[in-house]
C-alpha cells in the first residue's frame, strides 16, 4: 500500500518538477510549481509529517505562489517573452553531469545503511510542538527575526527612489 | 530497498531537477522558482530522516528550511523587480556587470 502511494505521489512529483524547468512560459512554470508542491504536501502526510504538511499548503502553496504571480504581473508581459524558455547549450552540458551526480548519490544511499533508531514517536504534532517551544525556543524566536529582517528589507528594495 | 531508501532516492532527484533549473532556464523569476524545488528536496529528506530515526528534530529543522524560504522569496523577488525596474533587465544573460 506504502509503496502504492510512494508509486503515485512521486510521479506526480517528478513530472510537475521536470514541468517547472521545462515548460516555456513562466506562469505555466509557476502553476506546475503549485501541482508539485500539492504533491510534496501528500508525501508530508504518508510520511506523518501533519504539521509540516499543513505548513507547506499555508506558507508555499498560498503565500509563495500567490507572490510570484503578482510579482509577474508587475512586469511588462514583452520583456517576460523575450526571456522564456531554458538555454538549449547549457542544458546539453549540464544535464549528463547532474544524471552522474544522480546516479553516484544514488549508489551511497543504496549501499549505505541508516542509523538506528533512538525512539518512537507516538503523537507526531505533540512532540514537534513540545519540542519546538522547549529545546529549540531561540531558533524560533531568531526564525521571527528573520521574518521581520526579510520585511524589511523587501520594502527597502520595493520603495521608488526619491530625487 | 526499504521506501526510505526510495523517498531519498526521490528527494535526491528533485534537488537535482531544481539545479538543473537554475542552471538553464533564462528568466530570473522562473530562477527563483527552481530555488524553491531544491529547498522542497532538503524538506523531504529532512522528514524522511525523522522517519528512520523516530524524532522530530528533522521536523523542526524543515520548519525552519520553509521560514527562511519564505524570507528568500521576498527578497530574491524584491530584487528581480528592482533590476528590472533599474536596468530593464528580465533574463539572466543580459546581466553582465557588477556595476556601469
Amino acid at each position: 500500500m506504502e509503496w502504492l502511494i510512494f508509486a503515485v505521489l512521486g510521479t506526480w512529483l517528478i513530472v510537475s518538477a521536470l514541468g517547472v524547468v521545462f515548460v516555456k512560459n513562466p506562469v505555466h512554470s509557476i502553476l506546475f510549481f503549485l501541482s508539485s508542491l500539492l504533491a510534496m504536501a501528500g508525501i508530508f502526510i504518508s510520511l506523518g509529517a501533519e504539521l509540516l504538511a499543513g505548513l507547506q499548503l499555508v506558507i508555499y502553496a498560498v503565500a509563495i505562489v500567490v507572490f510570484y504571480v503578482l510579482v509577474i504581473t508587475t512586469i511588462p508581459w514583452e520583456k517576460v517573452k523575450r526571456f522564456e524558455g531554458f538555454y538549449g547549450k547549457e542544458l546539453t552540458m549540464s544535464a549528463p553531469a547532474l544524471v552522474v551526480l544522480f546516479l553516484l548519490m544514488a549508489y551511497m544511499v543504496l549501499k549505505g545503511e541508516f542509523a538506528k533508531p533512538v525512539g518512537v514517536v507516538k503523537d507526531n504534532l505533540r512532540e514537534v510542538g513540545k519540542a519546538l517551544f522547549t529545546s529549540y525556543l531561540f531558533p524560533f524566536e531568531v526564525a521571527s527575526v528573520i521574518l521581520l529582517v526579510a520585511m524589511v528589507g523587501a520594502i527597502l528594495l520595493g520603495r521608488r527612489e526619491e530625487g | 530497498m526499504s521506501i526510505e531508501k526510495a523517498y531519498i532516492l526521490l528527494s535526491i532527484a528533485l534537488f537535482l531537477i531544481g539545479l538543473l533549473g537554475v542552471i538553464v532556464r533564462k528568466n530570473l523569476i522562473t530562477i527563483l522558482v527552481s530555488t524553491e524545488l531544491m529547498l522542497n528536496g532538503i524538506n523531504l529528506t529532512l522528514v524522511v530522516a525523522d522517519k528512520v530515526i523516530g524524532a522530530v528534530h528533522g521536523q523542526i529543522m524543515a520548519f525552519f528550511v520553509l521560514t527562511v524560504a519564505a524570507a528568500e522569496v521576498a527578497i530574491g523577488l524584491g530584487l528581480v523587480v528592482a533590476i528590472f525596474r533599474l536596468k530593464g533587465y528580465e533574463g539572466s544573460s543580459e546581466i553582465t556587470h557588477l556595476r556601469d
